[in-house]
């Protein structure tokens, strides 16, 4: 990783204006931490590696930092991958953002957003579900759906509603969540499991066809429920069914909200 | 002793299935409703609930009726090209190929959850699926009360 050069295009952004903000990554005491830099002479802390979790992207949608734009991120291809679903899902417009666009291995330098989306596509268009979470997937599926049940009863007693996973995706931006909404209470918010399971569910599958598989939520998670298990299967459910894989195409219509008159339908009789 | 503990303390053999049907205003509704005018004989578990459409039918409504202590849900609609809105069964069909493997991930599995495509003049594929899946539904005995969908007395 050529980190001189993520730090030498951050201070250039910063200096000649193209940029308000650069958001990445810092070191706190041997942890990752976000980093919002609005002075070229800051842009010498920044850091990268892969325990760096967070999706910036995250931060781009809050009310906040609105007047920061544009925004450049510090960007791996997950992100870049969010970025352009924003773009999709007309959240941000092509000239919101600028993407210090960080690889496996290298840092493939400053480029706009339409740069960011033809990289993934020439570079990072197969990129596989996390082997770990596969792995765990087939093995629930061997199991009986009562001893998935117990699995998850385990999982989701652990949740406080904090929200964290919510406050990390980038997908999740709505001004007011179904789960705040309590006329009439669709997700009920009382310290016992149908509430916490309601509200992984509904969650996950909020982001169906959305999900980038960064990982912020989980890596957010105060209480280690394996969210990404939820996502990844959706994302591959997504991806078997539909043939999307999301955040590749700015222009892309979303997968739940279009469909295709020869959609699978084996299971409706 | 609230409804949903007068069902699942009911013994074995008394278990008769509860079943939650949301279904569309326009093909569905209107099958269901030439079944009972035809006289057609079919199981009473079946709880019906009309809607305008099955693209209105947000996945929260089945995890409720999940919650609420339903045993099974089944959700119909019109046939593929027949929908009074155009599309709202493509949107709706969509949705529940990605919804029904979330569930069977988190332990609702498809032995409870059915969808059908029924039109208004087929009252007779109504009242025969009704009676299907109550028998299946009764095979694969009530719905566990300590699933994590269902919803909690406090303690």
């Amino acid at each position: 990783m050529d980190l001189d050069r993520l730090r030498q295009d951050a201070a250039a952004v910063l200096k000649d204006g193209r940029a308000k903000m650069v958001i990445g990554f810092r070191d706190r005491a041997g942890d990752c931490v976000p980093a919002f830099i609005t002075d070229a002479e800051q842009a010498a802390e920044l850091v990268y590696d892969e325990t760096c979790l967070v999706n910036p992207a995250a931060y781009l949608k809050k009310i906040e930092l609105k007047r920061f734009r544009p925004v450049a991120v510090v960007a791996r291809p997950a992100v870049m991958r969010s970025l352009v679903l924003l773009a999709a899902e007309a959240q941000i417009a092509a000239d919101d953002v600028l993407i210090l666009a960080v690889g496996d291995q290298e840092y493939h330098g400053l480029m706009d957003l339409a740069g960011a989306a033809a990289l993934l596509n020439e570079q990072y268009a197969e990129m596989p579900h996390d082997p770990e979470v596969m792995k765990r997937l087939e093995e629930l599926s061997g199991l009986t759906p009562e001893e998935r049940a117990a699995f998850w009863t385990e999982q989701f007693a652990k949740c406080t509603r904090c929200y964290a996973c919510r406050a990390a995706c980038p997908m999740c931006y709505c001004t007011r969540c179904i789960v705040e909404k309590n006329v009439p209470q669709w997700i009920s918010t009382a310290a016992a499991r149908h509430g916490n399971y309601a509200w992984n569910v509904i969650r996950a599958f909020h982001l169906a066809g959305r999900c980038t598989e960064c990982g912020a939520c989980e890596a957010a998670c105060p209480q280690g429920i394996p969210l990404m298990l939820l996502n990844v299967s959706l994302a591959r459910d997504v991806e078997d069914e539909f043939g999307v894989k999301a955040g590749y195409d700015a222009e892309a219509e979303p997968v739940i909200g279009s469909w295709n008159a020869d959609d699978n339908e084996d299971f409706i009789r | 002793m609230t409804q949903t503990e007068a069902n699942t303390t009911d013994s074995a053999e008394a278990f008769e299935p509860r079943i939650v049907a949301f279904v569309c205003n326009w093909c569905t509704y209107a099958g269901a409703d030439l079944a009972g005018t035809s006289r057609l004989q079919y199981a009473a578990n079946v709880r019906i609930i009309k809607l305008p459409c099955t693209g209105r039918i947000d996945p929260l409504f089945i995890l409720k009726a999940f919650e609420g202590g339903a045993d099974a849900v089944l959700v119909s609609g019109c046939h593929p090209g027949d929908c009074h809105y155009t599309s709202g069964n493509y949107h709706a069909r969509r949705r529940w190929t990605l919804f029904r493997n979330l569930l069977d991930l988190t332990g609702i599995d498809s032995r409870r959850l059915f969808f059908s495509w029924v039109s208004a003049a087929e009252g007779q594929k109504f009242a025969d699926l009704v009676d299907d899946i109550t028998g299946k539904v009764r095979e694969a005995g009530p719905f566990d009360p300590t699933n994590p969908a269902r919803r909690q007395p406090w303690t």
